[in-house]
């Protein structure tokens, strides 16, 4: 083979690391069997290199890479889509290992391996994982260095120091190009997640939902106000309405349950100023976007629907930021259409009918609508309702029958539905809308950071002339929650957070575990804001706040300014190293001697004692023997003789000998000197 | 129709083997030959190499990537790697710049035979240099580094073939470290020159003997036979050289005698050989040259143009086989 090609035992060794820890964040994605494939993968190429087994041959390998696709099929159900993709390519990665012969075979591996780490940043772009892949990329870099390192039979820790260094080199360049580089729209729809679970919010609610939703101490969203924070109790972040009730179950309308001319967003009419402020919000796999009524956003990407909720047509599958103005007390849906009206108040035939009773006998007592809302209120808050995350299970045929009137023990989700169900029993247009409400105020930032266990359902009511109005049940029975967040509401129960012992939200009474807990989540924002949320309008106002007029000029001089910049230190750092040695005038006019010899054909081998060389010198140039000798002789006297008085005037003498010194060529049949 | 076509592909040729000499001549006017060599910016090359060219392949994938999935992330990965290749061009010239070539010497072969080229790679900077890659375009190849070692010997092997003096042309210095991403390299003419002599040809036996030496001191003898006459036996004589065969013949003792080494030589002539062209005369001669050399016999050598006294010894014979590698050879090489 040729000797270009070998692959060097260190590099082997870095490789199987690689390949272990590229696989390590896409592990839990897995399928078990693609996981065993590497170890197999590992053991087989080792046994390889101990010459134990061998390569294995051609239909091995298409047996091999035909099973693979075969076994992805089935643990996925199709191979399009991100995950089978990923499970594909990180399969091939493994099978390549064991083919892996020579130098070619590792560039495709490690190459690969680059790939690899891109799509890990499709699944998530948290700073830890960023900071994980990073990792990685020192490390399959460091295999391409060991693979040009030839005869390195032992693993060497320290060829992670070039790699290193190289990155490092790389990194200030790298942020240019970042914020310089153009960012377009996508080419064309790449294929989607559609085997990664959803998170947050469903497009339905039945009871029991919001409050296994509560169990989560995952971020949903952080939010960024330009100015000041409202209160807690002001922030009901909607994200979904639900408008319609069947067989126990609420669930929002769908696009093409809406007709038409309701489909479009009435007109609001806004005036005064708008609470202005930005919401990143994390990955869900689904559409949803929320924001504090009445919210509108001119962020591409963002539509609004005819409930005046912010939706994303693409489901989100990475962070996703967004900019909305907010006012917040402005009458929406003043008039009401015959359609919408209809939509809000139907309930399904038959059931719960002591609720309606209940329902119609309050209506019947009160003045209007806004009195009914109030004696419904008032009856959760006068009789024994508990607000409880562990509201045991209803089962009956007639739910919220049994929860007004036997359990009375319930989460939000229990207290909104029979709220919208004793309004629309009475004629009143209503309808449960769900999203989080409150939220954590970081100090460090001035964010608030919405949990999963913000999660909550609360209704809207809508009233003559007023409009929808926000009607929250569940204030009525535990203003806590509202007012504190449900951890207070919780304290006595002891049930927050119960199923996630180790989450760092449960120890926010130790001070520094908490201002570590903040500052990183802070660290995260801005991460979210400026890196993984970087977007076009981002590069406009930071290129123009550099240059002022963004043009080709100011453009070339900034990239090619910082590419001198960054690449001119690396340069002097690798070109103006020491000399071999640091040396003395003594060692200087020896080694100038050696050059002359050399100049003739006679090198003077490593380890070879300066008598030693004079000796082989003398038999190839007898004619100089007698300068040869001083000059050895000198040297030697300088060099081990240690310090004496006539030192200074020796050396003289051996840089004058020296400079005399013109050996003749020895050998006259080697030397081209024939005429 | 086949006329045109073929002086299409002539003077297709043409250019190609113009272009060729062009390049070359601008080759030795930027690197002269030279028996020592320092490597800088002058001399050497840099280029992505076929892997470098693979990276970027895979870099555009990693692009389009990033924009069709509008991943922040993979867009600043795939600029890290892009500048990691830009920084790469400077550590990928760094491994070639600084080094010193230094031709020592090349060992002179027979025609068909290999020649090893000795030559000597040292570093001035205290830097390691890996994978260092030495080929002269027909030689046998060899990868060394320069880490432990601050100069290091190497010797390359060549076949050659043809009689005279035998240049090896542009010797081949290439590296890839530390990424394999870019192709450094460089040529270099070391103005190492390894002589060639003829191909020894074996003939069974002189075909004649030149005994008309021009001093008269010895006779030309063929064959492995050295006697050449009888004396009586002295006292003292071996046994073994007793001539039984006389003595039983009633011829009295004489001894046999043989040749003293000494005070025989042999003129290698080029008219020994007549009716032969000049290669083959010259191998004939290279042949006998060496069984003469072994046999520790002397030898003279007589030539057009050329006469060597007869002796004896390593110079001796290298000297005589000198003069029949560049016999007609025309004065030096280029």
């Amino acid at each position: 083979m040729n000797i270009l090609q070998q692959v060097p035992r260190n590099a082997l060794v870095w490789i199987i690391i690689c390949l272990f820890a590229l696989v390590a964040p896409h592990a839990a994605r897995l399928p078990l069997w693609v996981l065993a494939v590497y170890v197999v993968a590992v053991v087989w190429r080792m046994q390889v290199h101990r010459g134990r087994w061998s390569f294995p041959g051609r239909w091995v390998k298409v047996a091999l890479i035909v099973s693979s696709f075969v076994g992805i099929y089935a643990s996925y159900g199709s191979l399009v889509g991100l995950e089978p993709t990923v499970a594909l390519l990180l399969t091939a990665f493994a099978l390549k290992l064991i083919e892996l012969s020579q130098r070619k075979d590792a560039y495709v591996l490690l190459f690969l391996g680059y790939f690899i780490c891109i799509t890990a940043f499709l699944f998530s772009q948290d700073l830890l994982i960023t900071l994980y892949l990073l990792a990685t990329v020192v490390l399959v870099t460091t295999a391409l260095v060991a693979l040009h390192r030839p005869g390195e039979h032992q693993f060497k820790r320290g060829t992670i120091r070039l790699a290193s260094i190289m990155l490092l080199q790389a990194m200030p360049l790298m942020v240019v190009l970042f914020f310089v580089f153009p960012r377009f729209g996508p080419l064309w729809t790449v294929p989607i997640m559609s085997h990664t679970a959803k998170t947050g919010m469903s497009d339905f609610m039945k009871p029991g939902d919001v409050a296994s939703l509560s169990q989560s101490a995952d971020v949903a969203f952080r939010v960024k106000f330009d100015g000041e924070i409202p209160a807690k109790s002001a922030l009901y972040w909607r994200g979904l309405v639900f408008s319609r009730l069947e067989q126990g179950v609420w669930s929002g309308l769908g696009y093409y349950d809406v007709p038409i001319q309701e489909q479009r967003p009435p007109a609001v009419n806004t005036v005064g100023d708008a609470l202005r402020y930005t919401v990143i919000v994390e990955p869900t796999q689904q559409n949803w976007l929320y924001g504090l009524h009445f919210a509108h956003s001119n962020t591409p990407g963002v539509m609004h629907t005819s409930d005046y909720r912010l939706f994303s047509p693409a489901p989100l599958e990475t962070e996703f930021k967004y900019s909305v103005a907010t006012w917040q007390n402005i009458a929406t849906d003043t008039q009401l259409s015959d359609w919408r009206r209809k939509t809000e108040t139907k309930l399904p035939p038959g059931g719960n009918p002591r609720t309606r009773q209940l329902a119609l006998d309050l209506r019947g007592n009160a003045s209007n609508d806004t009195d009914y809302v109030e004696r419904v209120l008032d009856n959760f808050h006068r009789e024994a309702f508990v607000y409880t995350l562990r509201p045991g299970t209803l089962s009956g045929r007639d739910p919220i029958d049994q929860f007004m009137f036997q359990s009375r023990r319930g989460f939000c989700e229990h207290y909104a539905s029979a709220f919208v169900f004793m309004m629309r029993a009475a004629g009143v247009p209503a309808r449960v809308v769900a999203g989080y409400q409150g939220g954590e105020i970081n100090p460090v930032n001035k964010t608030v950071i919405v949990h999963q266990f913000d999660a909550h359902a609360w209704a809207e009511v809508w009233i003559a002339n007023k409009g929808w109005v926000r009607v929250d049940p569940t204030s009525a029975v535990s203003p806590q929650r509202i007012e504190l967040g449900l951890e207070e509401a919780m304290a006595a129960e002891g049930s927050f957070l119960a199923t996630e012992p180790l989450s760092p939200l449960r120890y926010r009474s130790i001070p520094l575990l908490n201002l570590l807990r903040l500052r990183y989540d802070a660290l995260t924002y801005r991460w979210q804001s400026w890196v993984v949320g970087f977007d076009r309008d981002q590069q406009f106002d930071l290129l123009h706040s550099f240059f002022g007029e963004i043009n080709v000029r100011s453009f070339a001089t900034l990239l090619l300014g910082s590419w001198a910049l960054v690449l001119l230190p690396v340069a002097i750092s690798l070109f103006y190293k020491r000399d071999t040695f640091p040396v003395s005038p003594l060692d200087k006019h020896y080694r100038k001697f050696c050059d002359r010899m050399t100049r003739i054909g006679l090198v003077r081998e490593p380890g070879e004692t300066p008598g030693q060389f004079a000796l082989r010198a003398k038999e190839a140039v007898p004619g100089c023997a007698d300068q040869l000798w001083r000059i050895t002789a000198l040297y030697n006297e300088l060099a081990y003789a240690g310090a004496t008085s006539s030192k200074g005037s020796s050396a003289q003498m051996l840089e004058r000998a020296v400079a005399s010194f013109k050996p003749e060529r020895r050998r006259e049949p080697m030397e081209k000197t024939v005429s | 129709m086949d006329n045109v076509y073929s002086s299409t592909e002539q003077h297709g040729k043409g250019i190609r083997a113009r272009l060729r000499a062009r390049f070359r001549q601008w080759v030795n006017r930027r690197i002269p030959p030279a028996r020592e060599v320092t490597l800088d910016q002058r001399r050497i090359f840099i280029f992505p190499s076929r892997a470098g060219f693979f990276f970027g392949c895979c870099l555009l994938v990693m692009l389009i990537a990033a924009i069709n999935f509008e991943n922040n992330l993979s867009y600043g990965l795939t600029f890290l790697l892009a500048t990691l290749f830009i920084v790469a061009t400077l550590h990928t010239y760094a491994n070639l710049s600084g080094l010193t070539l230094r031709a020592l010497r090349a060992e002179p072969a027979f025609a068909g035979q290999q020649s090893e080229f000795h030559l000597m790679i040292e570093r001035s900077k205290q830097r390691d240099h890996y994978a260092l890659y030495l080929k002269w375009p027909t030689s046998s190849e060899t990868l060394v580094s320069l880490v432990v070692d601050d100069s290091l010997k190497v010797q390359l092997h060549m076949a050659v073939d043809k009689r005279g003096w035998f240049s090896p042309g542009r010797l081949l210095l290439e590296s890839t470290y530390p990424l394999g991403l870019l192709r450094c390299w460089t040529w270099i003419d070391l103005d190492l020159h390894a002589l060639v002599y003829p191909r020894p040809l074996a003939s069974a036996e002189l075909p004649g003997l030149a005994t008309d030496t021009p001093d008269g001191a010895a006779a030309m003898v063929a064959g492995n036979d050295d006697f050449y006459g009888f004396r009586q036996y002295r006292k003292g004589d071996s046994l073994r050289q007793v001539h039984w065969k006389g003595l039983a013949k009633g011829q009295g003792v004489l001894t046999k005698q043989y040749t003293a080494y000494a005070d025989r030589s042999v003129w290698l002539d080029w008219n020994l050989f007549p009716g032969l062209g000049t290669e083959q005369r010259l191998s004939h001669l290279c042949y006998w040259v060496l069984e003469f050399d072994q046999r520790k016999e002397e030898y003279g050598l007589r030539v057009p143009g050329l006469v060597i006294e007869p002796s004896l010894g390593e110079k001796h014979r290298d000297l005589v086989l000198k003069a029949l590698a560049l016999y007609g050879v025309e004065g030096r090489h280029h």
